[in-house]
């Protein structure tokens, strides 16, 4: 039962990571970027370009998160100008349909160019033990990366000017304008956040598990069902949510079955949302 | 509607008659003349090319989908992202009630029908009873369709799971003539749109536009907002598990990928978008466009995805509100400058 629950955990960080990046960049400029899982999935390209050339790891994984990252600003300095001119219901689904085509669009040109292209990044030694389970040394790694970024980013949003700025402007556009904070600045910031956290996605789950160029699909969705569960807008409240999921995904797996394990989980999702449709942390 | 006739008119009917005859003609003449370029397109075009005729007969399957959608979304702004799983409740019923319950084909296509009514219904009836905004619809519905996929695959002795369930019998008609089926789905859309069209003339179609415009506004005004979602989703989704049922029939090969989400509800969300919201020809028109595009991009291989994600942000970038709207508004346009300059001309200074 123990191993069963940190296992849990293990993939409940990871899917914690993925919607953090998502609710960020809604909660701020009110934009679902269907287009992330398909970042997560260029910056895994660019890992395992680099890696290819000879580069040391650590180098390869940071270059592909700023190229994730650039992507990202890229996009919201082009494509969403025209989404943020408009307002509420209309600026969400505009928002919607224009990175839904950004989405085929490298997808397409990811399949086009490395059709068999993946990214597995080996983390050699022995097992773990942690609280006397033992455990795969990637999974152990990349979870504590995952901890790691998830306490700088509480402590970044929680604790410093620039992150209360930026809940400020979550929370009101125009209020945080008339104290002078310029909310596109801060919108392309966190495009740029998003974008590398895509990148260290790709990263930390291509430490358990190769990631190959479809995968961008799947990665969106339950980015979307995370970063919902959470709260859009909450960082807390997405890693609560994927911690929460990723324990009842591997409990059902280990006593039900697998099949029914993945329709447990989405039930577990969809009867949150309508608990509490503003998420477990949502305001 | 007295019936007493006006003595310069030679017309025998009673004016009642005429009334709704005029009525009929105007509200039908968009669908008519749609049917007609659909009927003869065949034997113009593409009748001897079974691959063209493939297409298109995906392009009408997605049109009627699109309508079905057009009215739960469009109507009453209800975001259903399981388009592809009620056409799948529809698709697998059919198949399993006349294939392995061995019931005629027409009971199974009801019963799929009937079933995907439900389950829509039952879906809005949650999001009205919550009162979800749009997008918590969106995702609600998205966890269903994920969920309903992952349920045909976890059953496979029932539905073959990945590996597809080929309908015995039933399909052999249609499988093979490409061109019959062509104009099996040309009726089922002209069906449907002339159901939509009734929906929008009726007092439906007022409260649609009513709770459209402004949701609180139309409660207040006496509209049973969650009645008339209700009400959107049931003939909506009924209309999508129908021609769900009927695609399997024809293709004879069902499949999770026949219904699954990225192959169904991503197209039919850009087709509906892309004719525009809630009117009446926007989703023949928005996949006629994309079965060109499809079409088009056959030699294209790998690129394929990207071009046609390039296309779809092109269109959303020029063409926000759809096509439909977009022509009626330079319509519009068009026939009110004609107005003023005759205005104009014959009594200047009387502005209307």
């Amino acid at each position: 039962m123990r191993a069963v629950i940190l296992d849990g955990i293990v993939l409940g960080l990871g899917f914690g990571l993925l919607g953090v990046g998502l609710t960020l960049v809604y909660g701020l400029g009110g934009v679902l970027n269907l287009a992330y899982g398909e970042i997560a999935v260029f910056g895994a390209i660019v890992v395992s370009q680099v890696m290819d050339r000879g580069a040391p790891t650590l180098v390869a994984a940071g270059v592909g998160m700023l190229a994730a990252a650039a992507l990202s600003v890229l996009l919201d300095l082009t494509l969403m100008r025209p989404v943020y001119r408009q307002a509420g219901e209309e600026r969400t689904l505009l928002g919607l349909l224009l990175t839904l085509g950004v989405a085929f669009v490298i997808v397409g040109l990811l399949n086009w160019k490395y059709p068999t292209g993946a990214l597995y990044i080996f983390v050699g030694g022995d097992p773990i033990s942690i609280a006397g389970v033992p455990m795969a040394a990637g999974s152990v790694w990349a979870s504590v990366i995952t901890l790691g970024v998830a306490g700088v980013l509480l402590v970044f949003f929680g604790l410093t000017t620039f992150g209360r700025g930026v809940r400020s402007v979550i929370q009101d556009e125009t209020g945080a304008r008339l104290v002078g904070i310029s909310p596109s600045l801060v919108r392309t910031l966190i495009f740029a956040l998003s974008g590398g956290l895509a990148g260290l996605v790709a990263v930390t789950r291509s430490m358990s598990a190769p990631l190959t160029v479809t995968a961008g699909f799947d990665l969106t969705t339950f980015a979307l069902i995370v970063a919902v569960v959470g709260g859009l807008g909450s960082v807390a409240g997405a890693f609560l949510a994927g911690v929460l999921l990723g324990i009842v995904d591997n409990v059902s797996a280990h006593y039900i079955g697998e099949y029914i394990t993945a329709i447990v989980l989405l039930a577990a999702a969809a009867i949150t949302i309508l608990v509490r449709p503003r998420g477990l942390l949502g305001r | 509607m007295g019936g007493s006739s006006v003595s310069a008119a030679p017309d025998p009917r009673p004016r009642g008659v005429r009334v709704v005859t005029r009525l009929l003609t105007r509200a039908l003449l968009p669908i008519a003349v749609a049917a007609a370029i659909l009927v003869v397109l065949p034997p113009l075009w593409f009748g001897d090319s079974p691959y063209t005729t493939g297409l298109a007969v995906e392009a009408l399957v997605f049109g009627c989908y699109a309508v079905g959608f057009n009215l739960i979304f469009g109507s009453t702004n209800q975001l259903f992202l399981c388009v592809g799983a009620l056409a799948g409740v529809g698709g697998y019923a059919t198949a399993i009630l006349s294939d392995k319950a061995s019931l005629p084909l027409a009971v199974g296509v009801a019963i799929g029908t009937v079933s995907a009514g439900i389950v829509g219904g039952l879906l809005a009836w949650i999001a009205v009873r919550r009162s979800l905004t749009v997008i918590f619809t969106g995702i609600v519905t998205l966890v269903f369709s994920l969920a309903f996929t992952n349920f045909i695959i976890g059953q496979r002795d029932l539905t073959g799971a990945d590996t597809g369930y080929v309908l015995q019998g039933a399909a052999t008609e249609l499988a093979d003539d490409r061109v019959g089926g062509y104009y099996l789905f040309v009726a089922v859309l002209v069906a449907l749109l002339i159901a939509f069209r009734a929906l929008q003339l009726s007092h439906a179609g007022w409260a649609f536009k009513a709770l459209r415009d402004d949701e609180v506004a139309a409660e207040l005004a006496g509209v049973d907002v969650a009645r008339y979602r209700i009400y959107a989703a049931v003939v909506g989704s009924a209309m999508i598990g129908l021609t769900g049922g009927l695609f399997a029939y024809s293709l004879g090969f069902i499949s999770p990928v026949t219904y699954g989400f990225a192959q169904v509800d991503v197209q039919v969300l850009i087709i509906v978008a892309f004719g525009g919201m809630g009117t009446l020809l926007g989703p023949v028109i928005g996949a006629a466009a994309f079965g060109f595009l499809d079409r088009a991009l056959t030699d294209s291989g790998q690129l394929r995805q990207a071009y046609y994600g390039a296309f779809v942000i092109a269109i959303f970038l020029f063409l926000r509100r759809g096509v439909v709207p977009a022509v009626v508004g330079v319509f519009d346009r068009l026939v009110a400058s004609r107005r003023a300059e005759r205005m104009d001309g014959a009594a200047p200074g009387r502005a209307d």
